[in-house]
């Protein structure tokens, strides 16, 4: 099955699909796809950002966050801790001392070709758009499922509220439907984002690095980790050094999940038709058992 | 009410191990534990680990003192401890024999050799060591990393023993040290004019090409490492030049110190009565002395001179059939500048071309003439080292975004190729003109809204250039003109254009440019191209925001969704795709 | 036709031994009357554990009005799942699992033996179903919503816990249906009696299939936290070792609720069912070793095969070297040395640890070795809260239990004329 059969899949919901292809995550890598709507992605070159951090400001406007302090004195102190994601940020920029020197590592959701956590979601809160993006609503049952089949560690729940979201980086979908390119994007002051089709930013990252020997490591995060993303990464030093997990594997998140599902409508039919036969038997089993033991006791009788 | 004793002792131990198991759990620390590095040159001391051969061990490394020992077996020698070959030369191995391979041997032998010994003192009532196992396997070891800093035999050292041995000794035969070795004839020999690095032959871990791989191979059979043949070499030949030293009568040793030295440098706190060692100063056996953990520079090694072999000073690079013009090599300016001679001369010290050849072949590697001396990433080759130093700071806030000197990413162009390859001697050209007649001060506001205009220092960075450039051989020599140093913010500027200084706005263009993602907007030229340079010169101005902006007004909304949307919807390209009419 | 003459003849002369109802107004009264307590209800048991519920209800109350954050529960953006997930929801399912095994054994394979404590395992597998069903609603953030995952059209069929919460509701059913026999027996309903004793067979076989489904779908939902599990507790095929763990969980708890009932609910059972029953836990225990066997030889398997026997030297080694000797291998011992000895204690015994050994299983794959690696400070614990509420819902549970135990035939024999239905 392709990708776009996986879409069609976790779009469409039950109706309309066999009970085979319903259980079926799909199976595909992002490279299979040359034809067709491309996802929609950002490109983050390392080498670029200067950890100016206006891209957390620009999504907090966009998305309606508390704006952080992006003060250069501010900014002295927020690089000094770890940063990850919190439900008021959806992209955070890390500061890693490397031995190319201090490296900034802007991130947010990866927005996976196949999400793991659109699979794990029972009430299709967690959408992969077919413009790529993936975007929570409101039929969300609080489960956070999501949180835990997300390899990035990405949606955050809102603890602290009776009427709690999950938030995370939508990658600015309802600019997109505006034709407007993501607010972090517009923000970059050294274009280190870039955002386009998957297949263009692919071509784009392969260039930086072909076109500057020396520069990059040569590794595009995100074209297979996790089966792909949306969000590619390029660095000049190995990813595990900026705060990348790289034993995440190229296996889509789905199918971990794949085969448990595959086999539930088959062990779901077979297995009463299975313990009725087994009863059957065993009953007649028995039957004959006692008959037998009669024959023999009226046997013994006589 | 044995049973319930029984119930009740199992649960308190099931409970004592669930408890222990989940403050194991609850306190794994991710962050690794910091060894303590102690230096091994400091006070002569060495780790006994092998964990090559042990691989996890079951007790603490060993830190031996090898001073106290030196000092205690002073009148016996070195012999007591470490082997002696053929020709009386030390062999500084331990133990003295170790029968056989694997863990237990080697085990047995040094036990065998250390408590041995030990117990012999003991009982001879002389000062003695430990032989119980705590003693020597010490806890406090356990987190000890051992750290041995480098001694380098340079050019300066080089120069040094020539010297000494020619003035003091009178001798100047240099094979007291260099040789080589006849595979067939399984001899060392030495010839004069073909002395070679140690490493060639007994630097075990490098893969080297035919030749000398035999020769290594047969190195690697006797155990003869770098690291033991140096120590075997320089310091039995120390051991016996100290003998020399101790020999000469103090009156003799007075008159030459007398008006040198202050007489509490060989009598420390004015005690007459005892001297300290001449190798103190001279003829070092100390480690420390030789394992300075220091590389000399190419600075500090400006003035020595370098050893002689006949080499020329100029070099034509001349490849036969190539039709490149021949490049006139200084091989005088270049060996000046390097550490070593095998920084370059990889393989023996011989020409490049003697292995790599035009068309390439297994005899050079693989590696045709073009690459040896093209390869971006290669130490050895011109360009690969060239780009070495232009990734120093004083370089590379260009040359970040100059593409390297590479067949394959450069477009090659004529002069390019003949600023080297010009089939004559080049002379070196005159120093760049500080220049008085370029802007002064440019003003950057083309994009000023949340932050004020930027002032540019026009003149006074070209100018800086331009001394960065005059100070270094390398760029003068290529920087022969000073639009080449233009070129490096101006970059697309080319003397054939019709307009020479392009301004950035004429192609970098205010908003994203949708249909190329790949072309840089106005911002990001700006903020790449002075950033990216001051970040890359580590420079310590010019960083922070403010030291180019002045704050206008409070920020103004950062994404501008209303005035926007209206006129991109139709225009995407991108969008259309998932949004087909 | 003659027999059925005969049974309604029968069921007639003892007409006045069973309640009569024939309206909803009737079953009022009488569930009326059978909701007041028995005895004295003042124990120290009752006082307690009603004060657990009420202080319960009173942080659920909190739970509600002010989300689940601190001070409520101590999970975080790196533990979204904790006490709750990892009792109820994970390892309560598998102490359900009693429910499916007996089913399995009595009705299928016919071995008669058991039958008198599959209704005890029914009712706790049900209950045990709805009380998670509760704590998924006290746990889940937006749990207006659940009605979500079962109506309208929103279903996330890639799922994994859409497909194991279909499976407890439709699970919760057939139990329900499983257990009707008891309510039957207990209203005096002798038709429904009669037509839900004949389709016992398939809804033990319907019962099975979903509890075979959904044990192995808890392991299923954990399977795409791969970078976040302890490689030693991790495995693709988690589904399947969360199946094989819920046999000897079920059958551990059924043991260890029998070994209960036989002191606390003496009145229920009479002296054959009594004699039985060390007869009984031999046998169960047996099923129990074997069952331990495998789950053992495959967690070692499965563990060596992914090249993590290598881990087991450092922290987390200790502690999955704990759970897979101490509280799988050694009660599993006990089981077998219990049942060749017929020693009913040793086996009790080996039941409370293969317990725990569950309970800790399924909260290392939640919470202990799940992001095992943060420092302890974002490390998850559970509060108070927590604790407590868990208790009270706990408390519940056996409240109603008790109730049902002490009003409808669980423990005790049913009336005769359930028992000549069942005859014919």
């Amino acid at each position: 099955m392709d990708r776009r059969t996986f879409l069609k899949i976790i779009g469409t919901g039950i109706a309309g699909s066999t009970a085979g292809n319903l259980m079926t995550p799909g199976k595909s890598s992002a490279a299979d796809s040359a034809s067709g709507p491309e996802f929609y992605g950002i490109l983050v070159d390392t080498t670029r950002c200067i950890g100016c951090r206006r891209c957390e400001l620009a999504c907090a406007e966009v998305n309606g966050l508390p704006k952080p302090d992006i003060s250069e004195t501010a900014n002295e102190t927020v690089f000094k801790s770890p940063r990850q994601l919190t439900e008021t940020q959806y992209t955070v920029t890390g500061s890693f001392t490397t031995e190319k020197g201090t490296i900034f590592v802007p991130r947010r959701c990866m927005h996976c070709n196949q999400p793991g956590c659109v699979a794990a979601c029972p009430v299709k809160a967690m959408k992969k758009r077919p413009s790529g993006h993936v975007t929570w609503d409101s039929d969300c049952i609080g489960c956070r499922l999501c949180m835990v089949s997300c390899p990035f560690d990405v949606p955050k729940f809102e603890y602290g509220k009776a009427v709690p979201n999950i938030q995370k980086c939508n990658l600015c979908w309802e600019r997109f439907t505006q034709g407007v390119l993501p607010g972090c994007v517009e923000a970059c002051p050294t274009q280190a984002l870039i955002a386009g089709t998957r297949r263009d930013i692919l071509d784009e990252a392969k260039r930086r690095i072909a076109a500057n020997p020396g520069r990059y490591v040569e590794h595009i995060y995100g074209e297979y980790e996790a089966g792909g993303t949306s969000h590619l990464y390029l660095s000049a030093v190995p990813f595990d050094q900026i705060g990348f997990r790289q034993d995440l594997g190229t296996k889509p998140y789905p199918e971990y999940s794949s085969f448990y599902l595959k086999s539930v409508p088959f062990v779901a039919t077979l297995t009463p038709l299975l313990m009725l036969a087994v009863g059957a038997a065993v009953k007649s089993g028995r039957n004959g058992l006692e008959k037998r033991e009669e024959k023999h006791e009226e046997k013994g009788k006589h | 009410m044995s049973r319930k004793l029984l119930f009740l002792v199992i649960s308190v131990i099931y409970l004592v191990l669930i408890a222990f198991g989940l403050t194991l759990v609850y306190s794994i620390d991710t962050s690794k534990p910091v060894k303590q590095t102690v230096s091994m040159a400091k006070d002569n001391k060495i780790s006994i680990a092998h964990t090559e051969i042990f691989g996890r061990l079951q007790r603490p490394q060993v830190v031996f003192d090898h001073k106290k020992h030196e000092d205690a077996y002073r009148k016996e020698g070195c012999s007591v401890c470490h082997p002696v070959n053929d020709k009386k030369q030390v062999i500084f191995t331990f133990p003295k024999q170790v029968r056989g391979k694997g863990r237990k041997v080697l085990m047995k032998a040094y036990h065998d050799e250390c408590i041995d010994c030990h117990k012999k003192s003991a009982a001879e009532s002389k000062p003695t060591g430990p032989v119980t196992c705590n003693n020597c396997h010490k806890k406090e070891f356990a987190r000890l990393r051992m750290n041995y800093p480098v001694a380098e035999f340079d050019f300066y050292d080089h120069n040094k023993h020539v010297r000494v041995m020619k003035e003091k000794f009178g001798k100047s035969d240099c094979g007291q040290c260099h040789h080589t070795y006849d595979v067939k004839d399984k001899k060392i020999s030495y010839s004069k004019g073909a002395e070679e690095s140690c490493y060639y032959c007994h630097d075990l871990n490098k893969k080297r090409g035919p030749e000398f791989a035999a020769i290594t191979k047969a190195a690697a059979e006797k155990g003869l490492s770098v690291e033991r043949i140096s120590h075997q070499s320089c310091l039995n030949c120390h051991l016996e030049y100290r003998t020399a030293y101790e020999q000469v009568p103090n009156e003799q040793v007075h008159k030459i110190h007398r008006e040198k030295v202050a007489c509490n440098v060989c009598h420390p706190s004015n005690d007459f009565k005892h001297a300290a060692s001449c190798t103190d100063c001279h003829i070092p056996l100390d480690c420390a002395k030789c394992h300075t953990g220091k590389y000399r520079t190419v600075e500090e090694l400006k003035d020595v001179p370098r050893p002689d072999r006949g080499q020329k000073d100029m070099v034509s690079l001349d490849t036969r059939n190539a039709r490149m013009k021949s490049v006139s090599f200084s091989h005088k300016a270049h060996q000046a500048d390097s550490r070593t001679c095998r920084g370059c001369h990889h393989e023996g010290l011989r020409a490049c071309a003697s292995c790599h050849s035009l068309t390439g072949g297994p005899e050079g590697n693989g590696i045709n003439v073009a690459s040896a001396y093209h390869s971006v990433f290669a130490g050895q080759s011109c360009t690969g080292c060239h780009n070495k130093i232009k990734a120093n700071k004083e370089c590379a806030g260009c040359h970040y975004y100059v593409s390297a000197m590479n067949i394959e990413t450069m477009n090659s162009k004529k002069d390019t190729c003949a600023s080297c390859h010009a089939g004559k001697q080049m002379s070196m050209p005159k120093p760049l003109p500080y220049s008085g007649s370029v802007k002064e001060d440019v003003q950057i506001d083309v994009l000023a809204k949340e932050f004020g205009a930027a002032s540019f220092p026009h003149r006074d960075v070209l100018n800086k250039l331009v001394r960065i450039s005059n100070d270094s051989k390398l760029a003068t020599y290529f920087h022969r003109d000073i639009q080449t140093l233009c070129k490096g913010c101006h970059h697309q500027s080319s003397s054939s254009a019709e307009v020479q200084m392009p301004q950035c706005r004429n192609c970098h263009m205010a908003d994203n440019d949708r249909h190329h993602i790949n072309k840089t907007r106005l911002i990001s030229a700006y903020h790449r191209q002075c950033l990216g340079c001051h970040e890359k010169m580590e420079m310590t101005k010019g960083i922070k925001c403010s030291e180019c902006h002045k704050k206008n007004t409070a920020p103004l909304e950062i994404t501008q969704l209303k005035n926007q949307n209206v006129v991109r919807q139709n225009t995407s390209t991108i969008l259309n795709a998932w949004h087909p009419k | 036709m003659a027999g059925e003459k005969l049974e309604t003849i029968a069921v007639e002369q003892k007409t006045e031994d069973r309640p009569q109802i024939n309206s909803f107004g009737d079953f009022w009264d009488y569930f009326k009357k059978e909701l007041k307590p028995r005895g004295n209800p003042a124990t120290a048991f009752n006082v307690l554990s009603g004060s657990a519920i009420i202080f319960g209800a009173i942080l659920l109350l909190i739970r509600f009005t002010t989300g689940l954050g601190q001070p409520v529960t101590n999970l975080s953006q790196s533990f979204p799942w904790g006490l709750w997930m990892g009792f109820y929801v994970m390892s309560g399912a598998a102490f359900a699992g009693g429910g499916y095994v007996l089913a399995f054994i009595v009705y299928i394979l016919g071995v008669d033996k058991y039958r008198p404590l599959l209704r005890a395992a029914v009712l706790n597998a049900l209950l045990f179903y709805v009380f998670c069903s509760v704590i998924m609603v006290i746990a889940f953030g937006r749990w207006w919503n659940i009605p979500n995952v079962f109506l309208g059209n929103q279903f996330g069929a890639s799922s994994v816990l859409l497909v194991v919460m279909w499976l407890f509701l439709l699970y919760i059913l057939t139990s329900a249906f499983e257990f009707s026999p008891a309510v039957a027996e207990w209203l005096g309903k002798v038709k429904m009696r009669k037509t839900v004793g004949s389709l016992a067979m398939g809804a033990a076989a319907l019962g099975i299939t979903l509890s075979v489904l959904h044990q192995a779908g808890l392991g299923a939902l954990m399977v795409m936290a791969k970078a976040k599990i302890h490689p030693l507790w991790y495995s693709e095929m988690l589904p399947w070792m969360f199946l094989i763990s819920s046999v000897y969980a079920g059958l551990a708890m059924v043991i260890f609720e029998a070994s209960i009932s036989t002191k606390v609910f003496t009145d229920q059972m009479d002296d054959e069912n009594r004699q039985a029953r060390s007869d009984v836990l031999v046998g169960l225990a047996r099923i129990c070793g074997g069952a331990i066997f495998a789950y053992f030889c495959l967690d070692i398997i499965l563990a060596q095969s992914e090249g993590d026997l290598g881990l087991v030297r450092n922290r987390m080694g200790y502690w999955w070297l704990l759970e897979i000797v101490g509280l799988v291998a050694v009660p599993g011992l006990m089981f077998i040395h219990g049942a060749q000895k017929k020693n009913p204690v040793t086996i009790q015994a080996a039941s409370v640890i293969a317990l725990i050994g569950i309970l800790m299983n399924r909260y290392n794959s939640v919470f202990l070795a799940y992001n095992w690696n943060l420092p302890f400070a974002e490390k998850y614990y559970p509060s108070a809260v927590e604790f407590l509420i868990a208790i009270g819902v706990v408390c519940l549970q056996i409240w109603v239990f008790r109730w049902i135990i002490n009003r409808l035939p669980v423990m005790r024999k049913g009336p005769e004329w359930a028992a000549k239905i069942d005859k014919n």
